[in-house]
């Protein structure tokens, strides 16, 4: 009971001295608006402590004397005491020295007026709760070391304790705090609290100046006192070219020897790094007989190959391509499963490796535009050929877009010119001779121009301008390098050879109409209205008149062009020499756009 | 003055005789197969400083203690009790000197055994705010592992002041162990928890102050045995 009315008492004794005594540390700052109160109370050393006190708003109480300072210790319950010392010196200040001064006991002094035995205000503490120790003494600093770039710098900052503290007998334990700043800067940095009485700084900046100051404290209790003065700390910025000599030689000597192995080693690998960075340019075949071919290629590639060179008769082939392209067509199966114009059509079932790229040889209807029958464009030939295989899935039709839909063969008849080049199983188109037209010349601009498919009549000359033709496609189809300038030079210079006609057959484009994919490999629904040229080994039925243009519709790995039949209509405008891109001029070289393959379909 | 001190401390050696007869504490060392040999030696010195850092630590883990019981449980407006040092702290069997001089004066043996003292009458107190810290519902961790840390540096702390006085003194005192208390617990907390929590606060600012005490004393000592001209004047 006694302990909680205590307690309470003590509760509301803190609350009246809360002004005081609510921080740890007191302000001296007197509070003008109050009555007369103390203003705080220091101790320096632990030995001694003053209190001060103001009248405040009391005026008339500013005269000495008239305000009186009563303590009194909480040891034994003694009674009020009397300032022992009013500092004559200071006004207001109550000073207690050491023979009054107990640490680790509760003071509690008051502010009377004894006059009127008023008490104004009243506190309690503890002697080593309100020691400010004075600032460290003999702040200095010491160089540890220049980073190598001569940028940054660590001193050791060093100071002694103060004097009044008697750390040395270990009354008060002390613990220390530096702050540092760039000079004139408004925020300091601070560290940790430091016990010994040396610090140092790390990462400071060369050519800064800087500002360190130090406080203490006493350990494991809250009051800071006063900061001693500032040192400033500069170290001036010493470009050193020792550390970069070194790195700039080792640097040198590092090219150097690199330079010399890169150069053995291409000295050394000479011949492999030839081959790897700058390959072979395909040797045009023209020039000879691909000796790979003779051992290893069938007998109709070796023929299309041979047919192809000036030492063959022309004659010599008429059956045999007939024969192979009835051979192909029993053999290949891959043709059966082409079999379906749907399957064109849809260009499902040939993923993207079939390129072909169907030109109906179709009428110009839904075109107005004339096209030209002119040499494909050598890109989409070179696309075209196989160079990349001789298998009928890969027939390359001109595959520019990656579109392995029929329609884009639709389109093409106008644009570009692909005359299959079939001489193997490698293309089931065969099986249409309707799709072949004889080239019957090449124009200067390496245009091709097709006869239609009298096959026997002047053969020879249909087979110089199919061999022509195909060995320009050839040449261009050479890998996929041959440009278009040199595909005319290659056209240009190209003796005209015999080649087999039979392989160039016309294809009449009215039956494309209907079938969007009428061309290259079945004969269905177009048979009945296409003729078709054959090799005179067949007689060939109703022929489509003649024209100097047809449409390359296909061109096999045996470098063989299918040819779409020329158009029906009479309205087939000259192929202008000069272009070799079809028609429409918006059409890129041998590219279809999608929009522009709707134009296109029928 | 001082003849009353000499006076009153000799006749608590005596009284408190029968108590530290009948609680025997030898200090034993084993080793691992648990027989009994000889205990290592430590130079005196190297004991000393070790006893401070204990005290040190002891010193420093009860103000974080007090602070984080501030924080976490008392109005800001009793932050100031902290400033009067505790309000109600146990009396001890003796009075500690507070002044400077009187300190300085006081004997080597004084102040070992004031510190012995301090150190055990604190013991028991811990032990009990342990159990009334768990009893707080949110009490932080860090508090409550803070006290149980302090009540066993406690335990290692006396024995190592034990030894001391063995060295230094010459005596051969057996530990008591038991003091009264003018502070008796509470067996059940009390209702209004403002009030047990004023207690505890008031506890843990009482002990802070004695932690202070005790490691002011072992200090001084400290130089004293190393350099008896400097630290006796000043």
């Amino acid at each position: 009971m006694a302990y909680s009315l205590s307690l309470g008492l003590l509760y509301l004794g803190l609350l009246c001295g809360n002004g005081l005594v609510s921080a740890r540390s007191e302000l001296f700052t007197p509070d003008p608006s109050r009555g007369p109160h103390f203003t705080g109370c220091r101790s320096r050393e632990q030995e001694t402590f003053r209190c001060w006190w103001s009248a405040g708003i009391f005026q008339n109480l500013t005269e000495p004397g008239a305000l009186r300072v009563f303590y009194r210790t909480k040891n034994a319950l003694s009674e009020w005491q009397e300032c022992p010392d009013y500092t004559h010196t200071v006004k207001n200040e109550c000073y207690f020295n050491k023979t009054f001064t107990h640490i680790w006991t509760s003071y509690c002094i008051q502010l009377r007026s004894v006059r009127e035995n008023i008490t104004y205000d009243e506190t309690c503490f503890t002697v080593e709760n309100i020691v400010h120790p004075d600032p460290p003494i003999g702040l200095n600093w010491t160089l540890l070391n220049v980073s190598r770039s001569g940028l940054h710098f660590d001193i050791l900052v060093r100071w002694a304790p103060p004097p009044s503290a008697d750390v040395q007998t270990g009354w008060m334990s002390l613990v220390y705090q530096v702050q540092y700043r760039v000079r004139n800067a408004s925020h300091w940095e601070m560290l940790d609290l430091e016990s010994g009485t040396q610090q140092s700084i790390y990462g400071l900046h060369t050519d800064k100046e800087y500002e360190v100051r130090v406080r203490c404290k006493m350990s494991a209790f809250d009051n800071f006192g006063e900061f001693g003065d500032s040192i400033l700390v500069h170290v001036a910025q010493i470009p050193s070219k020792e550390s970069t000599f070194p790195m700039t030689l080792v640097l040198i000597f590092g090219v150097i020897g690199l330079v010399i192995l890169l150069v053995l080693l291409i000295f050394s690998q000479q011949q492999r790094l030839m081959v790897i960075f700058l390959p072979p340019i395909p040797a045009p075949k023209i020039k000879g007989i691909d000796p790979e071919l003779l051992k290893n290629g069938k007998l109709d590639q070796l023929n299309s190959l041979l047919s192809s060179q000036d030492m063959y008769k022309p004659d010599f082939y008429h059956e045999d391509p007939w024969v192979e392209f009835i051979q192909l067509d029993l053999d290949d199966p891959a043709e059966k499963n082409e079999s379906s114009d749907t399957q064109h059509l849809l260009g499902l079932s040939r993923s993207g490796s079939s390129h072909v790229l169907n030109f109906k040889s179709d009428d110009d209807s839904g075109r107005a535009s004339c096209y030209d029958p002119e040499i494909p464009n050598p890109e989409d030939l070179a696309s075209l050929l196989p160079g990349h295989s001789g298998r009928g899935d890969n027939l390359p039709l001109v595959s520019r877009s990656s579109l392995s839909i029929p329609d884009l063969g639709v389109q093409q008849t106008s644009e570009v010119e692909e005359t299959p080049i079939q001489t193997q199983p490698a293309v089931p188109s065969w099986v249409n001779m309707d799709f072949y037209a004889q080239v019957s010349d090449f124009t200067p601009a390496g245009g091709v121009v097709l006869s239609p498919g009298q096959l026997n009549s002047s053969p020879e000359k249909k087979k110089e301008e199919e061999n022509e033709k195909k060995i320009q496609f050839q040449l261009v189809s050479d890998g996929a390098y041959t440009s278009e300038n040199t595909a005319r030079q290659l056209s240009a210079e190209v003796p005209p050879s015999p080649g087999p006609e039979q392989e160039y057959q016309t294809f009449p484009t009215q039956a494309v109409e209907g079938n969007l994919w009428n061309g290259e490999y079945l004969v269905s629904t177009s048979d009945s209205q296409i003729p078709y040229l054959l090799p005179e080994a067949t007689p060939a039925p109703i022929l489509p008149p003649v024209s100097d243009y047809t449409v390359v519709q296909e061109v096999d790995a045996q470098h063989s062009l299918l040819l779409n039949p020329p158009s029906s209509q009479p309205a087939i405008c000259p192929h202008s020499p000069n272009k070799h891109l079809p028609a429409m001029p918006t059409m890129p070289m041998g590219y279809l756009t999608p929009d522009l393959l709707g134009n296109l379909t029928p | 003055m001082n003849r009353v001190k000499v006076l009153q401390a000799w006749l608590w050696c005596v009284s408190l005789w029968p108590v530290w007869l009948s609680h025997a504490v030898p200090l034993d060392c084993k080793d691992e197969t648990g027989s009994l040999i000889q205990c290592t030696s430590i130079s005196q010195e190297k004991l000393l400083d070790r006893v401070i850092q204990h005290a040190e630590l002891i010193y420093r883990v009860s103000e974080e203690s007090c602070t984080l019981f501030e924080q976490m449980f008392v109005p800001y407006p009793l932050h100031a009790l902290r400033n009067q040092g505790g309000t109600m702290c146990h009396t001890k069997p003796f009075p500690i000197p507070g002044s400077k001089s009187e300190i300085q004066q006081i004997s080597d043996k004084w102040l070992l055994h004031s510190v012995l003292m301090l150190v055990q009458s604190w013991m028991e107190p811990l032990i009990y705010l342990q159990t009334t810290l768990n009893r707080y519902d949110d009490a932080p961790d860090a508090l409550l592992n803070k006290t149980k840390w302090v009540s066993d540096k406690l335990l290692s702390l006396e024995q190592g002041v034990v030894v001391l006085i063995r060295k230094m003194l010459d005596e051969g005192i057996l530990t008591p162990s038991i003091f009264e208390h003018t502070l008796t617990p509470y067996d059940e907390p009390s209702p209004e928890i403002p009030e047990s929590v004023l207690r505890d606060y008031n506890l843990l600012i009482c002990f802070k102050k004695d932690a202070h005490k005790m490691e002011t004393f072992l200090k001084l000592l400290k130089c004293r045995q190393s350099n008896k001209l400097s630290c006796l004047s000043y």
